[in-house]
């Protein structure tokens, strides 16, 4: 299993240092009005790890990102990246977080070069051709140098994740957040994309949170592995340490047991 | 209680958004090429219907003023009523309830859908403010190209209110008398003010629609219905505003 | 579409509404970059009705300047011209305050002058002369009514008779008796002044409806005129019976059985209740071709030309000939 041996490493696209960050939860509650969605959550992640945070659908967990992004403001507790203040938007500026949305989120109205150009040219960080070897790049890291001139609409759902997951990299962020990345796609196109989180890690040394309910994923790539359910971290831990559970909710969790005779959905109605 | 609370907190991030557009005024120049984008789809795509409705508008002023002042025998001042009506009043409300309905709704929907599929969070995450990026250069173009099609809208119902006036028979009135009358009885100052409104009513458009578009929130469907709202909200702002833009250029350029 | 090409769209875009904002400026304005071209006139009146700031001042109908100020000067109202720079005008041109339309346009108009005189200097006064106000002539028409009705009536007195005084009948009696070849001559006469007047009122009240007829008014007023005349022979006439009534000659009684002489006088009372009642349309008529927009333009013109036939009418017309044969047949 990798583990970061430094905090830093050298960036291939500017050859300069960026130091990954670590990212901590300290009793984060959010509600919805009278629903809770999170029920005072903390956790930490170490700078360059991969920390997988797994759990059923409508547990919080892209809610939960949101708040680590500072897209949204909890409703008490905090979110420290790097040791900042999440919601206060200075952080954004110091401290480059790439989130990678489930759906992919590319920008429709562009191309899929310009889709990954736009950050380099709005914060004017390199020339036009160094960032054209920079978008070139990234999507050779993901395969699909081809699709430089289509638009995301041409475009099938593995495709614009890989291409979601490329426009992050040539933001070269120090702490990089996936939602569900591998949802809606084939076991093999599921397989590829963890691959590649788990090789851009390796090679940048990037900070990762990826929130997914994706087995194969969590316990191939994860250095550590959280389990929220009902908006409560009921386990953090390593794989070895998930697999070995014996709490009937987490085994539940991780191997379902199919039962006809004895269905789910009537346990509950009684 | 609650819809007013909605409308006070409407107002409320208007003026922010606004705030925020504006201050980022400085990077405009570097937007150089989505700000001539925004002018091409704001002005240039506008320009037929422009056009073709501020004839008719023309024309029909033409029409109803001229059987009614011939039975008063004023029908020479069609010109100046006609004339009058468009520059000041008709001209810029029109074209600003075209813009509501042509560039408003295209200006909600994109942003509605670019805020639901979460594009404006991931501009968010890169850091790159929406204020900047979508609102900036569609404010910058509206102010540009809100004249432009005004003052076209303007000399476009002119002429329809001479054409009709010289080719209705209850009326025929020659475009030399029409437009005799028209000068004879109007300023610069009447175009300007004109002018003036259709600015504001233009930039107004364009903020509503973009804040009401940046804070949609939902799936899909919401999209529609943020659409429908900007272009009711759009055309309340535009009357009510006229009233008291009227009243204030009256004061001003008496 | 290339950036380009939408550039290059955008930009004429712009130019066009550029220019056709400075074509609006420049027509609107008169082109007025800088405001006080040309020089002023003052031009003085006892009133300026309507006339207000940016009237236009014509000469000889060509626009030549504007209205630029209208003041009160002690006794007398003042409008200061701006008139154009390369227009110059003869110093004896007058200027007159013309309506160009029933609901209150106005302009100055300027005659050409005399050739060769000294153009007017900036600032200087020009000579003005008054058009007749339309309320005036309206004004002139009402009166003419009741003089009408006032003649009518003394007539009508004195062939009755009034206040216990003996009427015509009664002295036309003597008269006739006395007098009976003559008074059938003149009876003929009268007769063929009132038939006469009785035409030329009928002309004047179709005038006010048609203006072409507004040439034969001037023949009209003629043989009204004349119609005149043959009544102050008629006075004249009148004043020897009287005298010879007066002096006793003849017997009275035959003027009443007389039946050629007594339809004459039938005739002639009915000739002169026509003119009353012809008198009475015509106003009407008057009072319709205000709110008549279609006539409007006409009306102008032809009342000027009332007007015209009115002065003739006050000073030596048959109104006052016939209250003069009235009153000083007694």
């Amino acid at each position: 299993m990798p583990s970061p041996s430094s905090s830093a490493t050298r960036n291939p696209f500017t050859e300069a240092e960026t130091p990954a960050v670590g990212v901590a939860l300290e009793h984060l509650v959010k509600d919805f009005g009278s629903h809770k969605v999170l029920k005072d959550v903390s956790f930490a992640v170490s700078p360059g790890e991969i920390f997988v945070l797994m759990g059923p659908s409508g547990s919080g967990k892209s809610v939960l990102l949101k708040q680590i992004v500072g897209l949204e403001a909890p409703t008490s507790g905090r979110v420290l990246v790097d040791g900042r203040d999440a919601i206060d938007p200075a952080t954004r500026e110091q401290v480059r977080m790439a989130l990678v949305f489930q759906s992919g989120a590319l920008f429709n109205s562009l191309s899929v070069y310009d889709n990954l150009a736009l950050y380099p040219r709005e914060h004017r960080v390199a020339s036009e051709a160094a960032i054209r070897e920079k978008v070139m790049r990234a999507l050779q890291i993901i395969s699909l140098e081809d699709t430089a001139d289509k638009f995301p609409s041409e475009l099938s759902g593995g495709m614009k994740k890989r291409v979601a997951i490329a426009r992050a990299l040539v933001m070269e962020p120090q702490l990089m957040l996936y939602d569900e990345p591998t949802s809606e796609l084939d076991p093999v196109t599921s397989a590829s994309i963890s691959e590649i989180i788990a090789t851009l890690r390796e090679e940048y040394h990037v900070t990762t949170i990826v929130v997914s309910h994706d087995r194969d994923l969590a316990l191939n790539i994860a250095d550590c592995i959280g389990l929220l359910i009902g908006g409560e971290l009921i386990f953090n831990g390593t794989p070895a340490e998930l697999r070995a559970s014996k709490d009937p909710v987490i085994t539940d969790f991780l191997n379902p047991k199919i039962d006809l005779k004895n269905p789910r959905f009537k346990k509950l109605a009684t | 209680m609650k819809q007013i609370t909605a409308i006070l907190v409407g107002f409320g991030s208007t003026i922010q958004l606004l705030v925020r557009a504006l201050s980022y005024t400085a990077t405009l120049p570097r937007q150089w090429a989505r700000f001539i984008e925004q002018c091409y789809l704001i002005g240039y795509t506008t320009l037929p219907i422009v056009a073709i409705l501020s004839f008719f508008i023309g024309s029909v002023l033409a029409l109803q003023a001229g059987y009614s002042m011939a039975d008063f025998g004023a029908k020479e001042f069609i010109g100046t009523l006609v004339g009058l009506s468009m520059a000041r009043e008709l001209g810029p409300v029109m074209v600003a309830i075209l813009v509501a309905g042509r560039v408003g709704s295209a200006i909600a929907a994109e942003l509605a859908s670019m805020k639901v599929y979460q594009e404006i969070d991931v501009l968010e995450t890169m850091n790159i403010p929406p204020a900047r990026m979508l609102v900036l250069p569609r404010l910058a173009a509206i102010l540009v190209m809100m004249p432009v099609l005004a003052i076209i809208a303007d000399l476009v119902g002119w002429y329809g209110g001479a054409i009709v006036a010289k080719y209705t028979h209850a009326i025929a009135i020659d475009p030399e008398t029409y437009f005799a009358a028209l000068r004879h009885f109007m300023k610069f100052k009447d175009v300007v003010n004109g002018l003036m409104k259709a600015e504001v009513f233009g930039f107004g458009v364009v903020l509503v629609s973009c804040n009401i578009g940046l804070n949609t929130s939902g799936g899909p469907r919401e999209v529609g219905a943020s659409v429908t709202k900007a272009v009711v909200v759009s055309l309340i702002l535009i009357l009510v505003a006229d009233y008291f833009i009227t009243d204030v250029l009256q004061q001003i350029f008496p | 579409m290339n950036n380009a090409q939408q550039t290059a769209r955008v930009g004429l875009f712009f130019l066009l509404g550029l220019a056709l904002v400075w074509v609006t400026f420049e027509t609107l304005s008169d082109g007025k970059l800088f405001k006080d071209r040309g020089y002023t006139v003052v031009a003085g009146f006892d009133d300026l009705r309507q006339l207000k700031i940016g009237d236009e001042v014509r000469m000889a109908g060509v626009k030549i300047g504007s209205v630029e100020k209208t003041r009160l000067a002690g006794r007398r109202a003042e409008a200061v011209l701006r008139i154009d720079p390369d227009v110059q005008i003869a110093g004896d041109a007058s200027a007159t305050i013309v309506m160009s339309g029933l609901i209150g346009s106005n302009y100055i108009g300027i005659d050409l002058g005399t050739r060769g005189t000294a153009p007017l200097q900036p600032g200087a006064e020009i000579h003005t002369s008054v058009t007749p106000d339309i309320n005036a002539i309206m004004t002139q028409l009402g009166n003419l009514g009741s003089k009408f009705d006032s003649a009518l009536g003394t007539l009508g007195d004195s062939l009755k008779g009034k206040d216990g005084q003996p009427g015509l009948f009664q002295k036309l009696d003597t008269l006739v008796g006395e007098n009976g070849s003559k008074i059938t001559a003149t009876m003929t006469n009268l007769q063929e002044v009132t038939a006469k007047l009785n035409k030329g009122e009928g002309t004047m009240g179709k005038l006010i409806n048609d203006p072409k007829l507004h040439d034969d008014l001037l023949a009209t007023v003629d043989e009204i005129k004349s119609a005149a005349t043959q009544a102050k022979t008629f006075v004249a006439d009148a004043q020897t019976i009287i005298d010879q009534v007066k002096s006793g000659k003849g017997p009275l009684g035959t003027l009443v059985f007389d039946e050629t002489t007594a339809n004459n006088l039938k005739a002639t009372v009915k000739n002169v209740r026509d003119v009353s009642d012809k008198l009475a349309r015509g106003e009407g008529t008057l009072g319709k071709l205000i709110n008549d927009d279609s006539l409007y333009l006409s009306a102008q013109g032809t009342l000027k030309k009332a007007d015209r036939a009115l002065d003739g009418l006050d000073d030596t017309g048959p109104i006052n000939a016939l209250g003069t044969v009235a009153k000083s047949l007694f």
